[in-house]
Formats: C-alpha cells, structure tokens, sequence
C-alpha cells in the first residue's frame, strides 16, 4: 500500500466522520428541488403574502423546463460555490491549526500525494453532490413543467463539472496559503465572485474564458454554445486546474513550517 | 384542491430537512467540544430552518 492510498483513505475517512459526506451532497438536493417547486407555485405563494388588490389577475408565462435548470444552476452558482468553500476551507490551514498536521509533517511526506488526495476526495463530493442536486432538480422539473433533452442535460452537467472542479481547487490552493480557515474561505471566495463579476462586466471583449464555462454549461440546454470558443474555455480551464494543483503542492510544502505544535 | 399535492411535492423536502436536523442533533450530542455554548446549537439547530443544520456544521464542529 502507497503513501497515496493511504492518504486517500485517510482522507475519505475523515470526510465520513465530518458528515461532510452526507450533508453537502442533501443541501445541493434540497436546492435543487425548492427552484422548481417555488417556480411552480409562485402564483399561489404571490397571492398569499404578495398583499395583492382584491381582483388582481396576473398572467404568469410559464417558465421553459430549461429555464429551470438554469435557474437550479444559478443557486449553485451563489449558494453552492458558498458552501463548498465553507466546507473546505480548512482542509489544509484547519490541519496546521488543529495539530493533525505536525504529526503527518513529522514523517516523510510526498507533498504531491498529500494535497492530491485532498483535492480528489473533496472534487468527488461536490462532483457527486451537483450531479445528485441536478438529477433530483431535474425529477421535479420533468414532474412539474415537462422535460428536458436529455442529451442537453449531460453535456450541461459535464461543462459544469469542469467549473465545479476549478472552484475546488481554488478553495484548496487558498487552503493551503492562508493562514486560517477563515481567510482561506474569504480569499477563495473573492478570487471567485470577483473574477466572475469583472468577466460579467469586462468580459464582452474575451470570448474565451474559465468564467464563462457555467454560462457555456447553461447554452448546451437550449441549442449549444459557440463550439469554437467552448473548447478553449475548456482547454484554458483544464490548464488552469492543472497550474493550481502544482501551486497547491509547492504551498503546501512551502508553508507547512506554519503548522501548530 | 392543490392543498394535497403541494404536501406531496414538498414531502421529501421535508424529510430531507428533518434528517439534516437529525444529523446534525446527533452529533451534537456525541461531540464533547462545540465553538460557543451546546444548548445555543441545539436552539440554532431546531429553530432555524435547513440553514441551522449547515451553519453548525461549518462553524459549531471542532474538528479537534
């Protein structure tokens, strides 16, 4: 047995005692259910607390079925980013604090094997954690307003995924350089949100960027994004994650002398 | 009319929401060392909705 298994399993373990296991993957389901159940019952729920003038009669357009899974998408996009940077950002700065790090650094540790086993273990729970959310969404949408092309709905999920996975690996490369916990949730979640907000703004100008994959995702629903630019977003992403692993080891190396007795 | 459907549309989220809040009870009971004090969790815990459950388990657990 390898240094790497061993780490994984450690790893897994931990993830199962945390109950992070279990925890994330319903919060991501009940997301996932509540968009299309409030859509569906909006006009009921307006008329109930919306104070509205006796006689009031609204026409309501019924929203597309990929309008829905889009919007599940923009939940994740906000509070799902949110949780997985909360629950991970003490994967590698709550280590040093808490003494469990001093007594891997104490041994002779590949650091590659170390941060690469993290960074697998936390990618497979919110991989499986958006896909059970997306399917459970995608039960309530085809129940309650029709269905979606389902080749569409894999193609969405997979583009999805590989944002999905740089978000993971931003988390844990903040993990590794900050100091605590907390600083490494704000720094990854800046990183995020600001990136996001100057593509949204600036980002007319460049076609091809890792910001726009969850907007590219969300264009396999209705026909498909511009292939072109999609593939070098997707290239240019998969780069990136690859620049962030290795960044992610040399910190983690660099800055394991900041680990607590 | 629609009262019987919406209570089997949002079962399963209740449900869900209700083992969240298990889940999260549970370990508060077993854990020995909560950040702030037990009860204010457990309050935390019952009173407020699917966010309670997540918030103790990203800031109550100590994970030493």
């Amino acid at each position: 047995m390898n240094q790497f298994g061993v780490l994984l399993k450690k790893e897994w373990r931990e993830n199962v005692r945390n109950y992070k296991l279990f925890w994330i993957p319903t919060v991501f389901i009940l997301l996932g259910i509540l968009e299309p159940v409030t859509n569906y019952f909006l006009p009921q729920i307006l008329d109930s607390v919306g104070n509205l003038p006796e006689g009031a009669v609204f026409k309501f357009p019924i929203p597309m079925p990929e309008q829905i899974i889009a919007a599940i998408m923009g939940q994740y996009q906000f509070v799902g980013l949110l949780i997985i940077a909360l629950a991970y950002m003490g994967t590698i700065a709550g280590e040093r604090r808490s003494g469990t790090a001093t007594l891997l650094y104490a041994r002779p540790l590949s650091f590659s094997a170390y941060f690469i086993s993290k960074w697998i273990i936390a990618s497979v729970i919110a991989l499986l954690s958006v896909w059970l959310g997306f399917l459970a969404g995608y039960y309530y949408t085809y129940l309650l307003f029709g269905s979606v092309d389902l080749m569409g709905l894999v193609q969405f999920m997979a583009s999805y995924s590989l944002w999905i996975l740089l978000v993971v690996s931003i988390v844990m490369v903040s993990s590794a350089m900050m100091p605590n916990a907390g600083l490494a949730a704000a720094v990854s979640l800046g990183v995020i949100f600001i990136s996001q907000l100057v593509d949204s703004l600036l980002g007319a100008y460049w076609p091809v960027s890792p910001m726009k994959l969850p907007a590219y995702a969300a264009a396999w629903l209705e026909t498909a994004p511009d292939l072109g630019d999609f593939w070098w977003s997707v290239g240019v992403t998969i780069v990136l994650i690859a620049l962030l692993i290795v960044l992610g080891i040399f910190l983690s190396r660099k800055r394991a002398a900041t680990t607590k007795v | 009319m629609e009262e019987p459907r919406l209570i089997l549309l949002l079962l399963p989220v209740f449900l869900i929401q209700l083992g969240l809040m298990i889940f999260a009870l549970v370990d508060l009971i077993k854990t020995p060392y909560t950040n702030g004090p037990k009860w204010m969790w457990a309050v935390i815990i019952i009173v407020v909705n699917i966010i309670g459950p997540i918030l103790y388990f990203v800031m109550g657990r100590r994970n030493y």
